[in-house]
């Protein structure tokens, strides 16, 4: 009696360990992979803000470790710079924030002056297929590429489709204006964030 | 696969799977991934491919284990096939296609609670042959996906006026897109009208 009471735990012991030992397997022979590709989709997405994205997988990775210097270590700042010899060529300043589901991540990126946008580009995302999702066709995306962002006044700002637009106005993706509004706030947010932390390293002695 | 009899069975289960006793017009189960990932139809042919063989492999594991599980924890071994099975796609599709892993999110671990995969684990592989119960699997898994790729094909092309990201000449010129097919609201009403089409078609089939 004791026996058949038991044995449905032994069994479920017996079959879980099985199971899980073999997933842990799996799991382990893909987390390279699977690290690889998370790491140059962001590869990806900094090149992209400066058009340099083109090629697979290893020629993103390669031009990145040439051309791109990461922040330093404990240093505030977290843009990335494109660099050509010892002259800065551009500016990629990561953003995250809240979308309409899931969080959006992506970069802005920036000419060497720090206020004239050259690009911007997503690495994550989970926004409405063919609305909000529609941040990542590059007639959106385009849009961005020469506008301005001024020091306090001239905040991104994604317009209604047929306003006229500013140099720091974009036009908003119709029917979806939760992801556009969040990304506003977001892109914002990430801006002035930078600017306050680059000028307390300036003011400070 | 033995020759005689067991022919007109496998005809059968496969005839079941796919129209008398379809898991969506038939059955109603695993409405919760219609409604989430019919938007785009890339979406739903990898979501459907991954529950198709998710189905018929937990069937047949569920089918080969069926004389040593006892009953009253079988649930309990059930869920823990599926889930491993759904933990396998999931970590394929983020190895090697990160996109769509992306893009599906979090129902590709959803995948373990739909109702269809427990309903034939429970209704099929747990009292019959591994063979039988792989093609029982397989052939609901198909089921389900065809009345998938109706409805994701009807909501990509009235909501965006694409079918698989390809414009299709007429809708995008003179077509006003719908913006609630792409909306969840959408499925429910796309849905709706497929099982309408599909059960009034049935009776007509049985006559003849």
């Amino acid at each position: 009696m004791k026996e058949k009471s038991l044995f449905p735990v032994g069994y479920m012991f017996v079959i879980t360990a099985v199971f899980s030992s073999v997933l842990i397997g799996l799991n382990a022979f893909t987390r390279g992979r699977v690290e690889a590709n998370q790491r140059i989709a962001f590869e990806r997405a900094v090149l992209e803000v400066f058009g340099l994205a083109q090629g697979g997988p290893s020629q993103i990775h390669e031009r990145f470790v040439e051309r791109i210097s990461p922040p330093k270590k404990g240093s505030y700042d977290r843009t990335y710079v494109l660099k050509e010899g010892d002259t800065t060529k551009g500016i990629a300043l990561p953003f995250e924030g809240q979308g309409f589901w899931a969080p959006i991540r992506g970069i802005l990126g920036f000419q060497p002056d720090g206020k004239t946008i050259t690009g911007i580009s997503f690495y994550e995302q989970s926004e409405t297929p063919g609305l909000g999702a529609e941040i990542l066709k590059p007639y959106f995306r385009e849009q961005f590429e020469g506008k301005t962002v001024s020091e306090m006044d001239k905040p991104v700002r994604l317009r209604p489709a047929g306003s006229s637009l500013d140099s720091n106005e974009v036009h908003a993706i119709t029917g979806a204006t939760q992801t556009c509004t969040r990304l506003e706030r977001i892109l914002n947010d990430a801006i002035k964030e930078w600017r306050s932390d680059s000028s307390d390293k300036g003011a400070a002695p | 696969m033995t020759p005689q009899g067991d022919s007109p069975t496998t005809r059968k289960i496969v005839l079941d799977g796919l129209w008398h006793n379809n898991p969506i017009f038939r059955q109603i189960l695993g409405i919760c991934s219609t409604l989430a990932v019919t938007n785009l139809v890339l979406n739903t042919v990898v979501m459907c491919t991954s529950l198709t063989l998710v189905t018929a492999l937990s069937c047949l594991t569920v089918s080969l284990l069926r004389h040593w599980t006892p009953r009253n924890i079988r649930m309990m071994v059930q869920t823990l096939i599926i889930a491993f099975y759904v933990i396998i796609v999931d970590l394929f599709l983020k190895a090697y296609w990160p996109e769509m892993s992306r893009n599906l999110g979090p129902f590709v671990g959803l995948i373990i609670t739909n109702c269809i995969i427990m309903g034939r684990c429970e209704g099929f592989a747990g009292s019959n042959k591994p063979i039988p119960s792989l093609i029982d699997g397989f052939f609901n898994g198909l089921g389900y996906s065809f009345i998938l790729l109706g409805i994701a094909c009807s909501r990509e092309l009235l909501g965006m006026g694409t079918v698989l990201g390809f414009s299709i000449p007429w809708f995008t010129e003179h077509w006003d897109k719908w913006v609630i097919m792409v909306m969840p609201p959408g499925a429910f009403f796309t849905l709706a009208v497929m099982i309408w089409i599909c059960r009034s078609i049935k009776p007509k089939e049985e006559k003849a």
